[in-house]
């Protein structure tokens, strides 16, 4: 008996250090959150409980629907754009269809490492009036006075966005999808060439339904991920201008550290959370049930 | 032979569309690199000039500047303490609560397991109000352990994870025969599942040590020193500055990318691995 409480304190010594942690730095606060929420509190003074007042005022707030719309087109580019491209780019990898198909993995993949905030300034650099883009433009069009107007429309300026989103993670796809490509014998693929089926029904009627729970997972990943979307866009425009970029995280960080407003920022974030684990609790009931017919 | 090989070959109009989409897509994700590494070596006259034109008489002008204005170096030290420091303690706590979890068998180990596994859907919007009150309290703003403490917290859910599926694979009947030459449990852990999991450290330590060193928001709020600023932090307050000294700003950011570049040569085969598996543990 006393051996077992020895081992006990032994388990515990291991598991505790890294829980205590966990648990103080993202359990804890997270309840904290949520309290905050239903305050006014603006960072001094009375801490004043308003109920639901926040989260009313959430729903008839014009920027936070401007956040949440482009929170939206970024779960789209994603779902719609990364990851049928991705899956394209691994098939071509993964059937050698390019010779060097290692350095064009190598160079594709490249982006994975640098900062997303960087990421935004380069691309800053990019569509600025010295940049590649106009300075390009500029060259075919002979008009010498060319710079891009895209970021003051109301309507398009999220599309360089959506762009650079694209540029930045579409490779991550391409790797998961290449390393799970390598999973399937190459057998599946020659018996389907042998009945005489043509690559594009290899790929749409053989490869895509192979990869379906992949794909799945994988969008889930996307769209929760697209919810929390702030470095690239912080760095890129600030929201701006005139909100036209603005995304929900973004508009939590000024609503609260720019101007102080620790209680509707708070709602804000706990939004952004509630979004993500929706999604994936949506997705393990799908998984359970399918798991199950 | 002749027969496999004639399988194996993608059609043509296949082979062709490859080329042009792997083409588009390695110029797209290379020339803006590659621009803005070679126009940091121009004066800001011809860069305005000649924007896309490569450099007359190339000169590192711009960087010796851009390092001195924008103390990169400082920032790059911060950058490294960070990185490091948590990256370490990420990989040594998420280890150990990875062997309690794998090897004992106590009613509790259910409990963590959920628990840790739950941390995989947490954010940091979701703490990073509270945490920056709580750091304001405890006076950890603006400290360098106010940083890597949040930063091990949230390598953290991965890292144990990842750890546990790879110390369930090592046999018990190793660390039983342990226990019978009397060894504890700390000596077992130390002399015989660190030594086993090094292939799984490597991950752990790789895909942290990238997390870490690319985080900006912690740093951003928790610090307003600029000597604790990290160096994606601080190259972007740099740039920002920089109205139209493009040479300036083009060479600070090279500053960012560099490093990187070279941590992907370095670990290339490991990050397609754990990028590849991570996906697959789902």
């Amino acid at each position: 008996m006393i051996n077992e409480r020895a081992k006990h304190r032994s388990y515990l010594s291991f598991i505790l250090p890294a829980f205590i942690i966990y648990a103080g730095i993202m359990v804890f606060p997270l309840v904290f959150s949520v309290g905050l929420s239903f305050t006014s509190w603006k960072g001094y003074g009375p801490i004043k409980f308003v109920g639901l007042d926040n989260y009313a005022r959430l729903l008839t707030d014009p920027v936070f629907h401007i956040g949440f719309r482009n929170n939206i087109l970024i779960v789209l580019i994603s779902v719609f754009g990364q990851i049928p491209l991705g899956l394209l780019l691994a098939y071509m990898l993964h059937r050698r269809m390019v010779k060097g198909a290692e350095v064009f993995e190598m160079l594709i993949f490249l982006p994975i490492t640098i900062s997303s905030v960087i990421v935004a300034q380069l691309w800053n650099r990019v569509f600025a009036p010295v940049g590649i883009l106009p300075t390009f433009i500029r060259q075919i069009t002979g008009n010498p006075e060319y710079v891009m107007k895209i970021f003051e429309n109301k309507d398009f300026a999220f599309v360089p966005i959506m762009f650079v989103l694209l540029w930045q993670h579409t490779s991550l796809y391409m790797i998961i999808f290449l390393a799970n490509l390598q999973r399937i014998p190459n057998s599946v693929i020659e018996a389907a060439q042998l009945e005489g089926a043509t690559e594009g029904l290899i790929f749409r009627r053989v490869i895509v339904p192979m990869l379906a729970p992949v794909i799945f997972i994988n969008s889930i990943l996307a769209i929760s991920g697209s919810f929390k979307s702030f470095d690239l866009i912080y760095a890129m425009t600030g929201g701006g201008p005139a909100h036209y970029t603005e995304v929900m995280a973004v508009y939590m960080y000024n609503t609260t550290f720019v101007y102080q407003n620790y209680g509707y920022g708070s709602a804000i974030a706990i939004i952004i959370i509630l979004f993500i684990v929706a999604t994936i609790m949506l997705t393990k009931l799908v998984t359970k049930k399918l798991n199950a017919e | 032979m002749k027969r496999k090989a004639k399988l194996g070959v993608a059609p043509l109009g296949w082979r062709t569309s490859a080329y042009i989409i792997m083409i588009l897509f390695t110029v797209i994700t290379v020339f803006p690199l590659l621009w803005l590494g070679y126009s940091s070596l121009k004066p800001n006259a011809e860069i305005v000039m000649h924007p896309l034109a490569l450099p007359e008489a190339p000169s590192f002008n711009n960087y010796v500047r851009a390092w001195d204005m924008g103390r990169l170096g400082m920032a790059l030290e911060n950058s490294l303490i960070y990185t490091c420091v948590a990256t370490i303690g990420t990989v040594f706590l998420a280890l150990a609560a990875a062997f309690g979890l794998a090897k004992f068998q106590f009613k509790s180990v259910k409990f963590f397991t959920w628990a840790f596994t739950v941390g995989l859907m947490l954010t940091v919007h979701a703490v990073i109000i509270p945490l920056f009150l709580l750091e304001v309290k405890t006076h950890l703003v603006n400290t360098r352990i106010g940083v890597i403490l949040p930063y091990i917290a949230f390598d953290l859910p991965m890292s144990v994870l990842i750890a546990l599926s790879f110390v369930r694979g090592i046999p018990d009947a190793i660390i039983e025969s342990a226990e019978i030459d009397g060894a504890g449990y700390w000596q077992i852990f130390l002399k015989l599942i660190v030594p086993l999991s090094v292939p799984v450290i490597a991950t752990m330590a790789i895909l942290s040590f990238l997390q870490n060193w690319n985080e900006f928001m912690f740093v951003f709020i928790f610090t307003t020193k600029a000597a604790l600023k990290s160096l994606p932090v601080a190259i972007t307050q740099f740039a920002g500055r920089q109205n139209t000294e493009y040479g300036l700003q083009y060479a600070s950011l090279v500053i960012g990318i560099l490093p990187m570049i070279l941590f992907y040569i370095f670990f290339h085969k490991q990050l397609v691995k754990g990028f590849g598996e991570g996906a697959l543990k789902e």
